[in-house]
């Protein structure tokens, strides 16, 4: 067995009859950096409570290190570090005690394990804060302590559910560079989850995105991108006018420009795909100024790892990573004056 | 050999985070404290009624005991907030996913539980001798007294954990335990004598568990004198008080066992 994890058709119904996973297949080879993208209730969390033993399958195969992750759960859980969504860590103890406790867990103990408490607490810089207590720590800090708890035991393999959800973009930073460094030069096989894509971008080599409790695409993030083909041109439209006769009569427009490949229409409002859209932006305004269609907004960006999801699904992962992500073109007030023909 | 020592581990985290709150430790032991100065000193005369107190010993003679296993009632009734914390704060999920044995977390859990109400009940124990309290059968007698305090406190800590484990809500638990801390105590001979109490009240007195936690308390710190008037022996009350607690024990656990084996799964 040279895969790492193997899943073949994986289902998961909660007793409540959600079923959060929906025949998911794939598998992770040894010493990579693996990725599921996906907005909240995608069906992440639980793939990786799976994976973990925590979470008995509904249906499916599932295999970790090539064991059988229900037999074999003890043997599993040996050879896994688990970093889950929320930061669990003990408050009343110190950091050093927090990491003491989870070598215990895994039947570690005396000089050996001191010693790899404290190489992991100088890893994450938290060499001068090893006695205070936990719960005293920042956001970022306590993320790093856990992080460093799920890494006590050696494991071959980390399985981390989001971890730099809610972290300031400097703790997401300095955690990106530690997950790289184990990966590359400890060996370390990661699966991580996130709903970050530019988390996804930077750190995973291979990548799947997941909607619904199915994947949507996969491949690297380069050839994801490659997939969209082209750049995206967002358009918003004037409040009041976005009703769905605009939108629709937009479409209509759209779809007669030449070199405009795919028009997706979502929340927002709508998106088109072109091989060059720094050219065909022109066209299009004056397309819609010309049947009284009043933008309030258009950006245009080079392919993301949103687009492909928006491709797939009609949807945005995230609706507040919208803003940061693309540059803005041009933006209309209301009182913009007509363009002249 | 991963059992006791897991256990271990996980009993000694739990120890230091009774020890790291000591407000909480302080707060749990107010209520007790303020009953064994407060009602010593309020009943110190009706305690001479003849024919309401038995002759010959002191209301906090009498009533320590009580007051003991009331806050060891009341302290095991509240443990099931710990494992509701543990189960919404992940760190249950966190041990699971290591090889840590599955009893262990149970058992670790429960012996911190036991050994809270026995530093309770040894700090109660000093602040009654201060008073004028002693124990009749001396050293040995106050080991028996905590060994049926802890199994007395083990046996309730089983409903609240299985409370806590059913509801998730700390809330719940304490508002059951809450609800049942109030009456039951008072509903025993723990303050005041079953021959002056109403007869309804003495019937509950009679099958309180309380009732007989108390007398073997009783049975160990009284003068042998006493013992007679109020009909209790040693060993005698001690052993009955043990089965009963064990019966109960066996309802209980059963029923966090049973809980906590569907949390794991």
């Amino acid at each position: 067995m040279s895969d790492v994890i193997s899943v073949d058709d994986l289902v998961l119904v909660y007793a409540d009859g959600t079923k959060a996973v929906d025949g998911i297949s794939f598998q992770v080879n040894e010493g990579e950096f693996f990725g599921f993208l996906g907005p909240n209730g995608a069906g992440k969390s639980t793939t990786i409570k799976v994976l973990t033993t925590l979470l008995k399958k509904t249906s499916g195969k599932v295999s970790v290190e090539g064991l059988n992750i229900e037999k074999d759960a003890d043997k599993v859980r040996k050879l896994i570090g688990v970093q889950s969504q929320e930061t669990v860590l003990d408050p009343d103890l110190t950091a050093k005690e927090n990491m003491m406790l989870q070598g215990h867990l895994h039947q570690m103990g005396g000089e050996e394990l001191r010693k790899r408490v404290d190489e992991l607490l100088g890893l994450v810089g938290l060499a001068d804060v090893t006695d205070k207590r936990a719960g005293h720590f920042s956001g970022g800090m306590k993320k790093r302590l856990d992080l460093a708890s799920a890494l006590v035991h050696k494991p071959k393999l980390l399985f981390l559910d989001e971890p730099t959800t809610g972290l300031d973009p400097q703790s997401r930073a300095t955690i990106w560079e530690y997950l790289s460094k184990l990966n590359r030069d400890d060996g370390i096989t990661i699966f991580l989850t996130t709903q970050y894509m530019e988390e996804a971008d930077k750190l995973c080599k291979r990548l799947f995105i997941i909607d619904q409790g199915k994947i949507v695409a996969n491949g690297t993030p380069e050839s994801l991108k490659r997939e969209v083909g082209a750049d995206s041109i967002t358009m918003k439209f004037e409040e009041g006018s976005s009703s769905g006769d605009t939108k629709e009569r937009a479409k209509e427009v759209l779809g007669g420009i030449e070199g405009v490949s795919k028009i997706i229409d979502s929340e927002e409002g709508i998106t088109v795909y072109a091989k060059n859209a720094g050219t065909i932006i022109a066209d299009i305004v004056r397309a819609l100024d010309s049947s009284s269609i009043h933008l309030s907004s258009v950006n245009f960006a080079s392919p993301t790892l949103d687009d492909v999801f928006l491709q797939h699904t009609g949807r945005r992962i995230r609706a507040e990573e919208l803003n940061t992500k693309k540059t803005t073109f041009a933006r209309f007030g209301a009182a913009r004056r007509p363009v002249r023909q | 050999m991963s059992l006791a020592s897991d256990t271990w581990h996980l009993f000694v985290r739990s120890i230091k985070k009774v020890l790291r709150n000591p407000i909480l430790l302080f707060f749990s032991l107010l209520q007790p404290i303020i009953f064994l100065v407060l009602f010593t000193q309020l009943f110190s005369r009706f305690s001479q009624v003849p024919g309401l107190f038995p002759p010959g010993i002191t209301y906090l003679e009498y009533a320590t005991p009580g007051i003991l296993l009331q806050n060891g009632f009341s302290s095991a009734l509240q443990s099931g907030t710990s494992i509701v914390d543990e189960l919404n704060s992940g760190m249950l999920e966190k041990m699971l996913v290591t090889p840590v044995n599955r009893s262990a977390i149970l058992l670790g859990r429960l012996l911190s539980d036991a050994f809270r109400v026995v530093v309770q009940s040894i700090i109660i124990l000093v602040l009654a001798y201060i008073l004028g309290f002693t124990v009749a059968a001396g050293p040995g007698g106050i080991l028996s007294m905590l060994v049926v305090i802890a199994f007395f406190g083990l046996a309730w800590s089983g409903i609240s954990l299985a409370i806590g484990m059913r509801t998730r809500s700390a809330e719940t638990v304490f508002g059951i335990g809450g609800f049942l801390t109030f009456p039951l105590p008072f509903m025993s001979d723990a303050l005041v004598p079953t021959s002056a109490m109403p007869s309804w009240m003495a019937t509950v007195s009679g099958v309180n568990p309380i009732s007989y936690a108390v007398d073997a308390v009783r049975s160990v710190s009284l003068p042998s004198t006493a013992l007679s008037t109020l009909s209790l022996s040693l060993p005698g009350n001690v052993l009955v008080a043990l089965g009963y607690i064990a019966a109960i024990a066996v309802v209980t656990l059963g029923a966090t066992l049973y809980l906590f084996r569907k949390v794991v799964k």
